[in-house]
């Protein structure tokens, strides 16, 4: 014969059990499964950068370790773990990701890719020596004036990733020219490469 | 009481006071012309200010990842879907054939060499604020940019606005082709700032919402616009927006360096691109000076109003 008390107890246990984890998976705006854990890798890696922006803008003192901590968890949180959260089958929650991830599948792989190496770089370069406080500004022009040509011209020097006239440099170079550089060369890096794939496939607020 | 001798009054009026009207829409507009006797354009310079002003975000297709300055992929509007043109130097499908004063007329009085209106989705209501000194720099850059031999597409425009004429009209109401003129009741830094924020580096242009017509709207300036570019929700950026959401000066400029947020987020949407494109590219004193205008720019009471320093 069947013990009613233990029954009800463990019903009791069973739904809370459901309850609880459910109300776990709600969080986060109402998002589950795979949206919910791209959301938090996101959030992760938000929060590393928050803290690297307070030590780049000079709110906090320069903190090598922070530095290499927050770029750990960045590179952690990249390369081949991104794409890994984006399947092809449409999601039934809210998702901010476009439909131009899957038409550009190759470039959003790259550009986490690029994360995960820059990621890296910073990791490597927190040591390096700082100039100035508020980092590199990029040359409106060429190389060419640099090399003391006679001809001057606006083009190339800045023409990073836009087009033909860009640069063709694969991450490989620049992680070697990083190298070289103050540690916030590598943060810009780092935070140009968020923007891309933001500024790309991320939806704009409406 | 002749009804008919009353509607005939009526009508008259009416049809003179539209006359009247027009006529004063569509007189032609006499513009200021520039004197570039005497002055010299520097390439570095203008390959500067190129970056400051955002010449290569629309005039380059990031989607197709075309060749730099030879002409922009679509952009929608609520008006129709514009393609910014090749602006490289080749001769037939560029401005190779330009001289500086047509240069200049584009990008001060908003007129192409054949007189025509250039539409204000080209910000000539911000470049009119460039000196002399600054059109010649650009111009001198500008002849550095190799040929690029790419046709861009025509507007694709909604009736009415493939009628050029008509902006006549829209800039009697919305435009008056004038430089910066510094206010001597504020810093020189603020003075940099304003000049580039309402001018060449045109945060206002999105920051700053607008009417039907596509005039903006001063009144509420930097004060945030619902119908930005591409359908986006541009947010405020005035002192009391800011202040809100904890930006200091400092976050603005490092912001506008690398395009990262104090809170950690990066910039998505167009103001990625902006920074990418461009204020990255702008120094620290540049930068700063924008920040310093931005925070004195107050929206209390509806309305935009700029807090004057009692100490410089």
């Amino acid at each position: 014969m069947k013990n009613i008390k233990t029954n009800s107890i463990l019903t009791a246990v069973v739904l809370t059990g459901i309850a609880g984890f459910s109300f776990a998976a709600f969080a986060h705006g109402g998002a589950k499964g795979i949206v919910k854990e791209r959301m938090d890798l996101m959030s992760n890696i938000g929060k590393a950068q928050k803290s690297l922006a307070a030590i780049f803008s000079g709110k906090v003192k320069y903190d090598a370790q922070a530095v290499r901590d927050a770029a750990s968890i960045i590179e952690s949180h990249a390369g081949s773990r991104i794409p890994k959260l984006f399947p092809e089958e449409p999601v039934k929650d809210p998702s901010e990701a476009l439909p131009a991830i899957w038409q550009n599948w190759a470039e959003f792989k790259h550009i986490s890719d690029e994360l995960k190496s820059y990621a890296s770089a910073l990791k490597a370069n927190a040591g390096n020596d700082r100039m100035a406080t508020n980092g590199q500004k990029k040359t409106s022009m060429g190389s060419g004036a640099m090399m003391g040509q006679k001809k001057t011209t606006m083009m190339g020097g800045g023409s990073q990733g836009m087009g033909a006239g860009g640069s063709a440099k694969s991450i490989k170079e620049q992680v070697e020219m990083l190298t070289k550089l103050p540690p916030m060369a590598s943060f810009q890096k780092v935070a140009q490469t968020c923007s891309a794939c933001h500024t790309k496939f991320r939806k704009k607020k409406k | 009481m002749n009804i008919k001798k009353t509607f005939l009054a009526v009508a008259s009026i009416g049809a003179v006071s539209g006359l009247g009207l027009a006529t004063y829409l569509f007189w032609p507009i006499s513009y200021q012309q520039r004197d570039f006797a005497g002055i010299e354009g520097d390439v570095s310079r203008g390959a500067y200010l190129a970056r400051a002003s955002g010449c290569f975000a629309c005039h380059t297709n990031a989607k197709t990842k075309g060749p730099v300055l030879a002409g922009g992929g679509p952009l929608k509007t609520p008006f129709g879907t514009f393609y910014a043109p090749n602006i490289t130097t080749d001769k037939k499908n560029g401005i190779g054939n330009w001289s500086l004063t047509d240069f200049s007329n584009a990008l001060t009085h908003g007129i192409n060499p054949k007189g025509e209106n250039y539409y204000p989705v080209f910000l000539y209501p911000n470049y009119t604020s460039l000196s002399n000194q600054d059109i010649a720099d650009l111009w001198a850059a500008f002849q550095t940019v190799p040929p690029v031999d790419i046709k861009v597409p025509e507007h694709d425009l909604k009736f009415p606005f493939q009628y050029r004429f008509l902006l006549t009209a829209w800039k009697k109401l919305f435009f008056k082709d004038e430089r910066y003129k510094p206010n001597p009741e504020m810093s020189k830094e603020w003075n940099r700032g304003a000049f580039l924020a309402k001018g060449p580096t045109h945060c206002a242009a999105c920051h700053t919402p607008q009417n039907l017509l596509g005039g903006k709207d001063y009144g509420h300036e930097l004060n945030g616009n619902a119908n930005g570019p591409d359908g986006e929700k541009v947010p405020p950026i005035t002192a009391t927006a800011l202040l809100k959401n904890k930006w200091t000066k400092k976050d603005i400029v490092f912001a506008l360096r690398t395009g990262t947020k104090p809170d950690g987020d990066a910039f998505g949407g167009s103001m990625g691109e902006v920074v990418t494109d461009g204020t990255s590219y702008l120094s620290d004193q540049d930068l700063s000076a924008i920040a310093e205008y931005v925070m004195s720019v107050e929206h209390k009471n509806g309305k935009s109003v700029v807090k004057v320093k009692t100490q410089k």
